[in-house]
C-alpha cells in the first residue's frame, strides 16, 4: 500500500513537472512572437540584402563617360532645326533622332554610332530652358559601337516648347583597380577600433591590478575590515559586469561627446570589472608552497614577492589581459553604434543609408579582425601559461 | 647543537599540534621524525625556522634563541637552515636555474636580486649544485617539466645554495616512488655524512627511517612517544606509535 502510494506520488510529480514545462514553452512561444512561416514568406525581401552583404564593395575603377548630343523640336514649327554640326573628329560618337520634330508621346527612334562597343549607356532628354535632364531608356552598344532606341517624346518637352537636347551617354570603368571608399574607411576605422580597445584594456588593467588584490580572499586579512573590503570589491566587480557596455557607451557619449574617447571610457569600465574578477581569481589560486620555500631561504619580503609571488601571477594576468583586448575589440564594434567611435560607427551609418555593399565591407572586416585576434591571443596565451 | 625546549603550538582554530615537546639534536645527527599524519611532524619542523610561530617554548641553535630573534636576525638564521618539502615547493613556471638561485637570496645583494641579477660565482655555484644532484642538463628547463624525483633534486640544490649547517626535510619522499625515494634520501645522507650537515627529516615509512636515521623521534598527537635508536623500535613500540591496527609496510 505504502509502496503504491509512493509510486503514484512520484508519477504525479513527474506529470506536474512536464505540465509546468509545457506551460512555460507555450508562454515563451507567444512571448517570442514565433511565426516560422514568415521566414519563407519574407525570404524574397531579404534576398537583396543578403546578396549585397555577400558582395562587399571592395574595389573600384575610375569611370569614363562618352556623350553625344542632338536636338529635337517639340512641337513641330514647320522649320525643322538643323542638328548642331559635329565639331569633333568624324570618328567621334554621334546621335541622330528620327523624326526631327514631334509632339508629346509621339514615337521616335534614336540611333547612335561611333560609341565604345558593347558598353551600356542611357538616353537623356535635356528639355529646352531647363538645367536638369530626364532619364530615359537604357541601351547597350553593339560590336560596332552603334545602338538604336525606340521611345516616345516626354510631355515635358512639348510643355517647354522649342528645341530640346537628346543626349546619349555610355559609361564604363577603366584603369587599375583601386580600394573603394568603404574599404579605405573601414581599414582606417578598424585600426582605430583595435587601438581604442588596446587603450581601454591598458587603462582598465592598470586599475584592475590593485583592485584584484583587494578582491582576493587569500590576500585580504580575515578581519571585519578585511572582509568588508573584500566583499565590496567583489560586489563592485559583479555590479559593473552586469551593466551592458552599450549603456555605458551611451552615458559617456553624452558626457564627453561622440567618438573614440567615449568608447575608451566605456570599455575601460567593462575591463576593470571583468579583469578585476579574473585577476582576483588568479591571485586566489597562487600556491603557498613556493612562497614558504623562498621565505625559508632567508629572503626578505620584496625578494619573496619577486621570486615567490610574481612568477605565479604574471603569466595568468598577462593571458587574461590579452584575452580582454580580444573581447574589447568585439565589444567596441557594438558600442560604436551608439557613438563610441571605431568601425561600429561607420557601420551604423552605412546601414542607416541602406548601403549594404558598403556595410558588408565593415562586417567582413570585423569578422576577419576578430578571428585574427582570437587566434593570435589564444596562441600567445598558450605560450605564456 | 639544536635545543627544543617545551615547544607548544596551538593553531587559531584550537588544534593542539605540538604539546610541550623537548629534545636536543647534536651536530652531525640524522634525526628522523616519524608519526601518523597530523601527529605534528610538519609543525615541529616549521617551528624551528619559524615558518610557523610557536605558541610557547624556545628553539635554541648554537646558543642563539631563534624564537626570540628579530625579523632581521631571523633572516640571517634562516639562510643557514636549508629546507626541502614534500611537494618540492618549486616555482613551477620559473626555470630550474632561477629556482636554485633563489636559495641564495639571503646572501646576495637584495636590490640586484630583485632585477634577477646574480654574480657570476653564484651562477657557477648553482650549476655546481645541480651537478651534485645530477641534473645540470635541465638548468634552463621550466621546473614543471621535470619529474617528481628531479624536482625534489632541484629542491635539494636550492637548499644547498644556502651552505646549510642544518637541513630540515619535511616528508621529502612522500610524493615519490620507492626507487626515487632512495636516491633522494641518499643525497641527504651524503650531505649528512660527508659534509657534516645536521639533518632533521620527517618520514612516513619506518623502514626508511631505520635505513637512514641515526636516531628516531616519534610523535603522536603532538607529544614525543619515542626517542631512541632505530633498532630499538620493536613491534610493541611500533603499535604504540602507529596504533593497534597498523601493519608495517616496507619500502625496500
Amino acid at each position: 500500500m505504502n509502496f503504491e502510494d509512493k509510486t503514484w506520488l512520484q508519477r504525479g510529480r513527474w506529470l506536474l513537472l512536464i505540465a509546468l514545462a509545457a506551460g512555460m514553452y507555450v508562454w515563451s512561444w507567444n512571448a517570442a512572437g514565433m511565426q516560422p512561416s514568415l521566414l519563407i514568406e519574407g525570404a524574397p525581401k531579404a534576398r537583396g540584402i543578403i546578396k549585397d552583404l555577400l558582395q562587399p564593395h571592395l574595389f573600384t575603377r575610375p569611370e569614363e563617360i562618352q556623350e553625344a548630343e542632338t536636338v529635337i523640336e517639340a512641337p513641330c514649327s514647320g522649320s525643322p532645326p538643323s542638328p548642331a554640326p559635329d565639331e569633333g573628329s568624324s570618328d567621334g560618337p554621334a546621335v541622330q533622332i528620327e523624326p526631327a520634330c514631334a509632339s508629346a508621346e509621339d514615337p521616335v527612334m534614336v540611333s547612335g554610332f561611333g560609341f565604345r562597343p558593347n558598353t551600356s549607356g542611357r538616353l537623356h532628354w535635356a528639355p529646352a530652358g531647363m538645367q536638369g535632364r530626364l532619364r530615359d531608356e537604357q541601351f547597350t552598344t553593339d560590336a560596332q559601337g552603334a545602338f538604336t532606341v525606340e521611345t516616345t517624346v516626354p510631355p515635358l518637352l512639348e510643355q517647354q516648347g522649342g528645341v530640346s537636347g537628346v543626349v546619349a551617354q555610355v559609361e564604363w570603368e577603366s584603369g587599375a583597380l583601386q580600394p573603394s571608399e568603404p574599404l579605405r574607411t573601414t581599414i582606417e576605422k578598424i585600426i582605430e577600433t583595435v587601438f581604442l580597445a588596446l587603450m581601454a584594456t591598458t587603462l582598465g588593467g592598470i586599475i584592475a591590478v590593485p583592485l584584484s588584490f583587494l578582491g582576493a580572499r587569500n590576500i585580504m586579512p580575515r578581519t571585519p575590515a578585511g572582509n568588508a573590503v573584500y566583499g565590496l570589491t567583489r560586489g563592485f566587480f559583479n555590479v559593473m559586469r552586469s551593466i551592458e557596455p552599450i549603456i555605458l557607451a551611451t552615458i559617456f557619449a553624452i558626457w564627453v561627446g561622440f567618438g573614440p574617447f567615449a568608447g575608451v571610457l566605456a570599455l575601460s569600465i567593462v575591463t576593470i570589472a571583468s579583469l578585476g574578477k579574473l585577476y582576483s581569481e588568479a591571485a586566489e589560486s597562487i600556491q603557498e608552497g613556493p612562497i614558504e620555500a623562498v621565505t625559508a631561504t632567508g629572503a626578505n619580503r620584496f625578494q619573496v614577492v619577486v621570486y615567490g609571488v610574481v612568477p605565479q601571477i604574471v603569466p595568468p594576468y598577462t593571458a587574461f589581459t590579452i584575452y580582454q583586448w580580444d573581447i574589447n575589440v568585439r565589444i567596441s564594434t557594438i558600442i560604436g553604434f551608439v557613438g563610441g567611435g571605431g568601425v561600429g560607427f561607420v557601420l551604423r551609418n552605412w546601414i542607416n543609408q541602406t548601403r549594404w555593399t558598403w556595410a558588408s565591407v565593415a562586417v567582413w572586416a570585423i569578422v576577419i579582425v576578430v578571428w585574427l585576434m582570437d587566434y593570435t591571443s589564444a596562441r600567445v596565451r598558450e605560450a605564456i601559461v | 647543537m639544536l635545543e627544543i625546549q617545551n615547544l607548544t603550538k596551538i593553531y587559531e582554530d584550537g588544534t593542539l599540534a605540538l604539546d610541550d615537546v623537548s629534545f636536543t639534536v647534536e651536530d652531525g645527527e640524522f634525526l628522523v621524525v616519524i608519526g601518523l599524519s597530523g601527529s605534528g611532524k610538519s609543525t615541529l619542523l616549521r617551528c624551528i625556522n619559524r615558518l610557523v610561530e610557536p605558541t610557547s617554548g624556545r628553539v635554541i641553535w648554537d646558543g642563539e634563541d631563534i624564537t626570540a630573534a628579530s625579523q632581521e636576525e631571523l633572516r640571517k638564521i634562516r639562510r643557514q637552515i636549508g629546507m626541502i618539502f614534500q611537494q618540492f615547493n618549486l616555482v613551477k613556471r620559473s626555470s630550474v636555474m632561477t629556482n636554485v638561485l633563489s636559495g641564495r637570496l639571503g646572501y646576495v645583494n637584495p636590490w640586484l636580486s630583485l632585477a634577477h641579477q646574480f654574480p657570476r660565482e653564484e651562477r657557477e655555484r648553482a650549476m655546481h649544485n645541480l651537478e651534485l644532484v645530477g641534473i645540470a642538463g635541465k638548468a634552463q628547463n621550466r621546473a614543471d617539466e621535470l619529474s617528481g624525483g628531479q624536482q625534489q633534486r632541484v629542491g635539494i640544490a636550492r637548499a644547498l645554495m644556502q651552505n646549510p649547517k642544518l637541513m630540515l626535510a619535511d616528508e621529502p619522499v612522500a610524493s615519490l616512488d620507492p626507487a626515487t625515494s632512495h636516491s633522494v634520501l641518499k643525497y641527504i645522507e651524503h650531505l649528512n655524512r660527508d659534509q657534516g650537515v645536521t639533518v632533521l627529516c620527517s618520514l612516513h615509512f619506518l623502514s626508511l627511517a631505520r635505513r637512514y636515521g641515526t636516531r628516531i623521534i616519534a610523535l603522536k598527537a603532538g607529544q614525543i612517544v619515542f626517542d631512541g635508536l632505530p633498532e630499538e623500535i620493536d613491534d610493541h613500540r611500533f603499535k604504540e606509535i602507529y596504533g593497534e591496527e597498523a601493519v608495517q609496510v616496507e619500502v625496500r
